[in-house]
């Protein structure tokens, strides 16, 4: 331990720790603008300069490691005058002009920092060279009169999401942020995950969607999970009026800390499908909005139950309305088939496995934060489950080594030490060889990379995704196990959307056989239908569709009921390391338009039907490939 | 004692930080209380006393010799200088001129407008005041008071305007510092 004075205040804190960091720990704020607590301290824009006793100079705070006995001062008049100064540089050194702009009162980290100093005015003018604008990218705005060169976007580019498309070319003054080298970020190798917008301390970058638009400090909030797919990143719901304004990534939120991609952040908003608002009824061939009596009496006639009767759920659906869909339809009903429209493909062989062993056997995501070899099994992390692809990546210069079985198209593939081509069902015969050479030695060019790598990292990890899961036979996954005992590989697998495990607890994995159907219960919520279920149910009889929006699929159902999209409803989501978190409703339904469950309770009712209401037991009732904790 | 005295005047701004001032309402009886209210541009008197006064309030940024010679007979002449609003203090919504330069902002006032018909002319009298770079009051002469806003808060400017009458140096921090 390390004892310091800051402020005349006696501290003692840990080996390593910054000034900065100390004075936190002593309550004394010292502003701040290029440090950010998810990256490494940087010391860029000098704002933090502290006194320190016998140093001949002002120091960063953010980069001066603590040392014994160091009495610091952060309110000396030489320090408030320098951070005066240091504003004011950064004021005049481009474009600046929130003076005259009525809503960023509030939202700029800038100018919140100079009316901290009580900065009335500078001596320095603007820069006057106006600098290009690029608006080239469909989410992002590029901005450089706005640019302080904090660099906080570069780094987190580069040192969170592993993607290092942002730079600065250039030198001083003349520095200019830039995708790639310097082409338009619109055509750069950006991910769209939207991490440097959120991390921008000015409005140098800035999003499309939600600029302009009014200020920050006038939007209400909803701290919530996202569901677009498995991880279960948390995110800020940023609403105004009953209408989304922009989504942000919790900075302090397990398991991602503040972490989105594309689908998390910016195309929710960009959602420009058709809503479904009344329940519609198919009438003399042709589907006619009807009343919620009208439709319930209709599903009612058609629906039956026990033989013939298929149900089928979204697993992007809240835990509880999944439990009750699942209760109504497979222990009141009888329905034949009771399954998620995943059909149980990303994790039906793993629940198996798990049932085989009577124990989990997968560990959660953080592993993948802190290995030194990785073995990717079918799955495309640059596609989806993006998150989970930026901890890899964000390694690589670690020297972390990445390994890829898969198809040929698989975008992690480039950023791989060696590709192991795998087409899906010869999974058994890869891994089979790879156990045999773990422990009988390899000459093979492409396995003894791999091999080595496995056997020489102190935690390895293998992932594997839901082509993996589907295709996988008893041998693959034996050989898989096998594989992980021998060289203390965790396993974690990515599963599918976002209660994709919460349907494998439930049981609902069953495989949907249109054929043997005469009626079919399907909740979209919001999930747009494959064009292979909107076919299949072409040969149904009787079709009713639980969902939020129009599509091909509800157009050839003969009962469609309005249900509530991601924002309007509250729930429970099981994400892919088991950690059972909840979504928040942030907007209200449409007038008329209910809750997926509260949907169902009212279909329940039309069937005279009583499901059970304990959700939480019967996601518990099976034993979980990972464990299951509430977060 | 006298009463201090105050003048005022506008610079390239648009009469809003004086229409702010108004804005203090019936206040304004508490101020004239305090202050004897000599030259401003919405009364009578326009120049400020040649004996001096004690507060001098300039509005709007300086953008042509004419604003240079209204601000330096304003510095000469008063005790303490308040630059009031964001064009007196920091060049305000004119200074974004300076992007493009005085000559093709004449060009596009005078020229190239849509409503300029093909006898275009671009004032070039010599009894005209010359255009400048648009600049902040202080840029021109020292300025002891600086009151940002677009415009500032009839509050604010109550504020100031009260403690500058009883002698004192108004601090615009915390609550009262905004900047639009």
């Amino acid at each position: 331990m390390i004892k310091l004075t800051i402020d005349g205040k006696q501290i003692e804190v840990k080996e390593g720790t910054t000034v900065l960091e100390a004075a936190e720990q002593a309550g004394v704020y010292v502003p701040t603008l290029c440090h950010h607590p998810q990256l490494t301290p940087y010391g860029g824009c000098r704002l933090c300069m502290v006194d320190v006793e016998g140093a001949r100079t002002l120091q960063p705070s953010c980069t001066l490691p603590a040392s014994e006995g160091m009495v610091v001062n952060t309110k000396s008049q030489k320090v408030l005058d320098a951070r005066k100064f240091v504003l004011t540089l950064i004021f005049s050194e481009r474009n600046h002009f929130c003076m005259y702009c009525q809503v960023s009162d509030g939202d700029c980290e800038l100018q919140n920092r100079a009316y901290d100093e009580g900065m009335t005015h500078w001596d320095l003018q603007p820069n006057w060279t106006p600098y290009e604008v690029d608006a080239s990218h469909p989410f992002i705005v590029l901005d450089n009169n706005r640019c302080i060169l904090c660099r906080r976007c570069v780094r987190a580019c580069d040192e969170l999401v592993g993607n290092s498309t942002l730079g600065f070319e250039g030198r001083g003054a003349k520095s200019f942020l830039v995708a790639d080298y310097g082409i338009p970020p619109g055509e750069s190798t950006c991910v769209s995950c939207g991490t440097c917008v959120q991390i921008c301390p000015t409005g140098a970058l800035i999003d499309r969607q939600s600029a302009y638009q009014g200020k920050e400090t006038d939007v209400d909030h909803h701290i919530s999970v996202c569901t677009e797919c498995s991880i279960g990143c948390v995110r800020d719901v940023l609403t105004r009026d009953n209408r989304l304004v922009r989504i942000e990534g919790e900075w302090d939120a397990e398991p991602t800390h503040g972490l989105l991609c594309e689908f998390g952040r910016f195309l929710p908003l960009e959602e420009d499908r058709a809503r479904v608002v009344t329940p519609l009824v198919r009438k003399d061939g042709s589907l006619k909005a009807a009343t919620w009596d009208e439709a319930l009496e209709a599903i009612a006639a058609g629906l039956g139950a026990g033989k013939g009767l298929a149900a089928l759920g979204s697993t992007r659906l809240p835990a509880e309305a999944l439990a009750y869909f699942k209760s109504l339809f497979a222990d009141k009903l009888n329905a034949d088939t009771v399954t998620s429209l995943e059909e149980g493909g990303a994790t039906a062989s793993l629940s198996k496995l798990a049932d085989k062993l009577g124990k989990s056997f997968e560990s959660s995501l953080d592993v993948l934060k802190a290995t030194e070899a990785v073995l990717s099994l079918e799955l495309d992390l640059v596609k989806d489950h993006q998150v989970a692809g930026f901890f890899i990546k964000r390694q690589l210069q670690e020297g972390t080594k990445l390994f890829v079985a898969g198809q040929e198209d698989n975008a992690l593939a480039k950023n791989a030490k060696g590709v192991l081509p795998l087409k899906p069902g010869s999974e058994a015969i890869l891994l089979v060889k790879l156990v045999d050479a773990v422990e009988n030695g390899t000459d093979d060019p492409d396995l003894a990379p791999v091999v080595e790598a496995l056997k020489s990292a102190e935690k390895p990890v293998i992932v594997y995704g839901k082509t993996f899961a589907a295709n996988a036979d008893e041998i693959a996954l034996d050989a898989l196990l096998k594989l992980a005992d021998l060289t203390g590989a965790a396993l974690v697998g990515v599963k599918g959307n976002a209660n994709s495990m919460a349907a494998a607890q439930l049981g609902l994995e069953a495989a949907f056989k249109p054929e043997n159907a005469s009626a079919a219960f399907i909740i979209l919520g919001d999930e747009a239908p494959t064009a292979k279920l909107t076919k299949a149910l072409e040969e149904v009889p009787f079709v009713v569709a639980l969902s939020a929006y129009e599509s091909q699929l509800t157009g050839g159902a003969d009962v469609v009921l309005p249900v509530a999209m991601w924002a309007e409803e509250s729930g429970s989501y099981l994400s892919m390391d088991g950690r059972l978190q909840k979504a928040i409703k942030s907007l209200d339904a449409p007038e008329g338009v209910l809750t997926t469950l509260e949907t169902l309770e009212k279909v329940a009712g039309a069937l005279k039907a009583q499901p059970d209401q304990g959700w939480k037991a019967s996601l518990m009732a099976r034993i979980p490939t990972i464990q299951i904790q509430e977060a | 004692m006298t009463k201090p005295t105050v003048a005022s005047d506008w610079l390239c701004g648009c009469a809003g930080c004086h229409m702010s001032l108004l804005d203090i309402d019936e206040r304004i009886l508490q101020v004239v209380e305090l202050v004897d209210l000599r030259a401003t541009p919405i009364t009578d008197l326009k120049e400020p006393d040649k004996t001096g006064v004690t507060v001098g309030i300039l509005e709007g940024g300086i953008n042509n010799t004419y604003n240079e010679e209204v601000a330096k007979r304003m510095r000469e002449r008063c005790k303490i200088l308040v630059a009031l609003g964001d064009c007196a203090v920091f060049g305000g919504v004119p200074a974004m001129r300076n992007f493009v330069g005085v000559e093709s902002a004449l060009q596009r006032a005078y020229i190239d407008a849509e409503s300029v018909d093909a006898g275009g002319l671009i004032p070039a009298d010599p009894e005209l005041a010359q255009m400048t770079r648009v600049r902040a009051v202080s840029e021109i002469v020292p300025v002891d008071v600086f009151i940002p806003g677009c415009p500032p808060d009839a509050d604010v400017i109550f504020y100031a305007l009260a403690e500058l009458a009883q002698g004192r140096i108004p601090e615009i921090k915390n609550d009262k510092l905004h900047w639009h």
